[in-house]
């Protein structure tokens, strides 16, 4: 269509021919485009990476016997029901009386990885245990033994007869001490060694009696979890731990609350901020604005084309600050989480209708009051 | 019936009267000056007559159609259907090529045509200015790109406002000519202009003073030649 | 003549005036809004992280070796104790502001009608102590144990005069094993004496706290007879996330250097925290409850990095946007500055008229800006944190420098432009 073809004609014309004054509204779109996709794309990602952040505090899971025994095959088929990208980590644990010079110890017989996992805030002078021969002791046990990372020592059991009383003969395994822990809290009067070191010395195999999980997860997924864990398993029962998940909540709602004031403040002041760009560039035009109306324009086809124009704009600028607006909050997300945010499509077509309607309902203003004035006034050059 | 009838027309403006009962006539293809000093209300009756502006009292009728009482929405299209305007600022789109800017006036009337906007541009000599930017034409080709627009859509009457008051003696000569040639093929056309020189090359020359019709003169000489700009 | 025209710029031209004014006031009220809530959110979130509980732990010396190791063997301590009268010394040292909550616990046990034995602690609900700085505070558990969940009746309210002593609260696990509700009365009998505790409220603490039972402090010390023996200080303080330095300190305070340990006492580190509070309670070893420190630090680290990053987005889109406005005010001028140009007047003075123009605007958009941003602020703090946010010294001049600076480098181009702008292609209607 003909007339089409010269309404597309004069706005290319106008956005090509006045290239500094649109490059002006163009750059004032897009930094609105940029700002909105960018925080939104953080607002959203913020739950997720902040939540990783959280798994800091350690477990907020724990999986205890129902009843009678459960074994590590029990915990990981429980363990299995939650999502394998949700499973931050997996501690199994088992505790026995040991002895150290003859002195009483709790030794716990767990999995170093899953402990990693689990309890990042663990603090190891020297280096973590990795195999059988190997054990790590809490500080305060460390200070009472006079023990250092790389000493030698010997841990012995007194396993129990079948008829419950104590064997006369003690097991007794040498180990290396491959680091001291510090925690600040219980975990520093205990010894910790493999699953399989404290199988062989005590003779006896495949008891569990605490595992904990760190699970990357809101609260509702996690009670749901819990539930679904302890209807569908004999051996395992489930239940969080309420000092971690409830503060965890409180606190993550705070930020996200943050994160959302903060984007909305910052948006509406930006939106502002362009509409009052676009005014300008439009309220230079009265005069052509006139000039049209005295050729014949009338107000509608004037508007129309201002409004395409700014429609343009719009577009332009929200595909250009969509694409500006991720690699912030790809940047953000690297810097701040070490880890990269998701690509959410939704946001593009948002962000490029916000822009438009940004830009439209801005030009709309100037647009109608310039139309509204004698084209006579206008022309007279005021 | 005369193509345009002013009957008493008068234009207040609080205590002034920009135009005081005026009354006149202007039959088809009548080519009529309108001059007197400033603040006489030349440009108050050509913002009438252009649908521009509106009389306080009296009747404007324009091919027989009363014009005084239309909305503006109206004026709009009486103004793109029957009147073709020339400015003195000449007032081109300054981003639109001379060609893209007689396009504007078909694009609001009808359809815009490339061709026919080329044609009109050789009728005032300027086919091979087309594809320039207002920036990079000169005071006189501006005004001529400003007479091929006003007379594109074919009007009942061009209307022009001070037309050669911008321009050199070489240009004034060459929109006048142009002003006959448009003449010569029926066009009606109405000049403001306080130039008399402009002024009594047309059939007809009226002069307003403190909006009042002063005198009416007309050109005995009138002969409607073409000059040629050699 | 120059203010002559300056002056009729901004009284006659006002609304365009107005116009750049208020585009530089949302400028600068986004820049004073984000600086005060960034500077101000690592405080804020410290203290929603509260909620976790205490980060630092107070224990006697001798105990804190090999306490836990004999108490698996069943014993009830070794006999060494804390002072519960130093208690309020812990708000005497340098960080006490820091000091947000501390919480006296005593472990005791003791037996019931039908011959079981339970675990009781003597503790704070919300004890309110005048300190010896003549201020007061109120702490204890109810703050301190944020997550608890209160299954039956409510919080044992120390505050009540009179019964509040032969009250006592008890865990859902126990109190399921037991069969008691809220209002029910139990008998225990500790080493030193009997007690009918009146049961006021029910919890749920999601760990071995269910099966305790919660007294009062002195009711506890009364029932094992260890008058003003206290064996543990829940102390929840703000803490700076600790880094190389504090860590070497934390270990051996002397292998620092002179400024070294002037900055680490300086700086509200977990570690010379508990240093502080050793010094004032005798006898006493003071760790950081890593899994809570730790954490603490990860969280507001990233926080605050989020939140400048965030800050440092908007302020370069409030100067874009404010850069931008002014010069495409400036070229809508060039009409009249082409004609000043065409009478006569010099680049440099039309140049510095249109800044000193500029610069006025600015100022009268900046000053309102930021006091609109600072609004802005509490109101982010206000819905967000329930509490408003300081206004801190250093956002003013950042401020005024960022939009004086943006506006001057926003009128570069449109200088560069009117410049180069020659008088007739401009009054001949280009």
């Amino acid at each position: 269509m003909k007339k089409r073809r010269m309404f597309i004609r004069m706005i290319t014309a106008s956005l090509m021919r006045r290239r500094s004054r649109m490059v002006v509204a163009l750059l004032s779109v897009a930094i609105g485009a940029t700002i909105l996709s960018g925080l939104v794309s953080i607002y959203y990602d913020v739950p997720r990476q902040m939540g990783a952040e959280f798994r800091n505090y350690g477990a907020n899971m724990i999986f205890t016997a129902s009843d009678g025994e459960m074994s590590l095959s029990d915990v990981e088929a429980a363990a299995s029901k939650i999502s394998d990208e949700q499973l931050v980590g997996l501690a199994p644990f088992r505790y026995e009386n040991v002895r150290i010079n003859d002195i009483p110890v709790v030794a716990s017989g767990t999995v170093p990885e899953g402990v990693k996992a689990t309890s990042p805030y663990w603090k190891v002078e020297g280096n973590w245990f990795t195999k059988s021969g190997e054990l790590m002791v809490g500080a305060n046990v460390a200070e009472s033994f006079r023990i250092k990372a790389g000493d030698m020592i010997e841990v012995t059991y007194t396993p129990t007869e079948e008829d419950g009383t104590e064997a006369e003969l003690d097991n007794s395994v040498f180990f290396t001490v491959t680091g001291i822990i510090e925690t600040g809290g219980p975990e520093e009067d205990y010894i910790y060694m493999t699953l399989e070191d404290l199988a062989t010395l005590t003779e006896t195999d495949g008891r569990i009696d605490v595992a904990e999980l760190s699970v990357s997860a809101t609260s509702d997924e996690l009670a749901d979890y819990v539930s679904g864990i302890s209807a569908g398993s004999a051996a395992v029962s489930a239940s969080l731990v309420k000092r971690v998940t409830a503060s965890e909540a409180t606190v993550l709602t705070k930020l996200q609350a943050l994160v959302l004031l903060v984007t909305i403040v910052v948006l509406a002041l930006t939106m502002i901020c362009v509409a009052t760009t676009m005014t300008a560039v439009v309220a230079e035009r009265r005069k052509e604005i006139g000039l049209r109306k005295a050729i014949g324009a009338s107000d509608k086809s004037i508007i129309e084309e201002f409004m395409g124009e700014g429609m343009l704009l719009g577009l332009f600028g929200g595909i250009l600050g969509s694409v500006l607006g991720y690699l912030f909050a790809q940047q953000v997300s690297l810097n701040v989480f070490s880890s990269s945010i998701v690509f959410r499509p939704l946001l593009v077509p948002i962000t490029v209708i916000a822009s438009i309607a940004v830009t439209g309902i801005s030009s709309l203003m100037p647009i109608r009051s310039a139309t509204e004035v004698d084209p006579a006034l206008v022309l007279k050059g005021e | 019936m005369s193509l345009l009838e002013l009957k008493n027309v008068s234009k207040i403006y609080g205590e002034l009267h920009a135009l005081d009962d005026v009354s006149l006539k202007v039959e088809k293809g009548e080519w009529v000056s309108i001059m007197g000093p400033s603040g006489s209300g030349k440009s108050t009756m050509m913002n009438i007559i252009g649908c521009m502006d509106k009389p306080s009292l009296g009747e404007v009728l324009l091919d027989g159609v009363d014009i005084s009482k239309e909305n503006k929405k109206n004026l709009t299209t009486i103004r793109r259907d029957k009147i073709g305007l020339i400015f003195q600022q000449f007032h081109l789109v300054p981003y639109l090529t001379a060609v893209e800017n007689v396009m504007l006036a078909q694009y609001y009337h009808s359809m815009p045509d490339e061709k026919e906007a080329l044609e009109a541009l050789e009728r005032v000599g300027l086919a091979d200015r087309a594809k320039h930017l207002p920036s990079q034409l000169s005071g006189g080709e501006q005004q001529r790109v400003c007479v091929a627009r006003a007379l594109i859509n074919y009007p009942e009457i061009i209307l022009a406002d001070e037309p050669t008051g911008n321009l050199d003696e070489a240009n004034e000569e060459i929109v006048v000519d142009l002003f006959h040639k448009l003449h010569s093929e029926g066009t009606t056309l109405i000049v403001v202009t306080h130039d008399p020189e402009v002024a009594e090359v047309a059939q007809r020359t009226l002069v307003l003073r403190s909006g009042k019709l002063h005198k009416e003169k007309i050109n005995e000489n009138f002969t409607g030649k073409i000059h040629f700009n050699d | 003549m120059f203010l002559r025209m300056i002056k009729g710029i901004l009284t006659r031209q006002w609304k365009k005036m107005l116009m750049i004014a208020f585009t530089i006031a949302l400028g600068a009220s986004l820049a004073s809004a984000m600086l005060s809530v960034m500077l101000d959110v690592g405080d804020k979130v410290n203290q929603e992280l509260k909620t976790y509980g205490a980060n630092i732990t107070v224990v006697p010396k001798e105990n804190s070796v090999l306490n836990e190791l004999y108490e698996v063997e069943g014993s009830g301590g070794t006999g060494a104790y804390l002072k519960e009268d130093e208690l309020g010394k812990i708000k005497t040292i340098f960080w006490a502001f820091n000091i947000v909550d501390f919480t006296p616990f005593l472990d005791t046990s003791a037996t019931l009608d039908d011959g079981s034995e339970v675990q009781i602690v003597g503790s704070w609900f919300d004890h309110h102590m005048e300190l010896p700085t003549g201020e007061s505070l109120d702490a204890g558990i109810v703050s301190l144990r944020s997550w608890w969940e209160l299954k039956e009746g409510s919080w044992l309210d120390e505050q009540r005069d009179g019964d509040s002593a032969d009250c006592a609260m008890i865990g859902v696990k126990l109190a399921e094993k037991l069969g008691v509700s809220a209002g029910s009365t139990l008998h225990v009998k500790g080493a030193a004496a009997e007690k009918d505790l009146k049961i006021v409220g029910i919890y749920d603490a999601g760990g071995s706290e269910d099966e305790q039972i919660y007294i009062p402090l002195n009711t506890a010390q009364a029932l094992a007879d260890l008058d003003g023996c206290v064996d543990k200080i829940e102390v929840s303080a703000l803490t700076t996330p600790e880094n190389e330095l504090s860590e070497r300190a934390a270990k051996d305070p002397s292998s620092l250097t002179v400024a070294q340990m002037e900055t680490w006492t300086c700086t509200a580190y977990a570690s010379s925290i508990c240093y502080q509070i050793q010094e004032v309670i005798t006898d006493s070893v003071a760790s950081p409850v890593r899994q809570v420190a730790d954490s603490e630090g990860a969280i507001l680290e990233k926080t605050q990095l989020l939140m400048i990053l965030i800050t440092v987005l908007s302020l370069i889109g409030a100067a874009l946007g404010i850069c931008n406005l002014v010069t495409a005010s400036v070229m809508e001028r060039s009409q009249e500055i082409g004609l000043m140009k065409a009478i006569g007047a010099q680049n440099v003075s039309v140049t510095l008229m249109l800044l000193t123009e500029i610069f006025i605007t600015s100022l009268v958009g900046g000053t309102v800006g930021f006091f609109a941003g600072f609004g802005f602020a509490q109101i982010i703090g206000r819905t967000v944190f329930c509490s408003a946010v300081s206004l801190k010294p250093m956002v003013v001049p950042i401020v005024a420098v960022l939009v004086v600076a943006v506006t001057m480098i926003g009128s570069i181009p449109a200088v560069r432009m009117l410049t180069r702008l020659r008088p007739t292609e401009v009054l001949h209607g280009r």
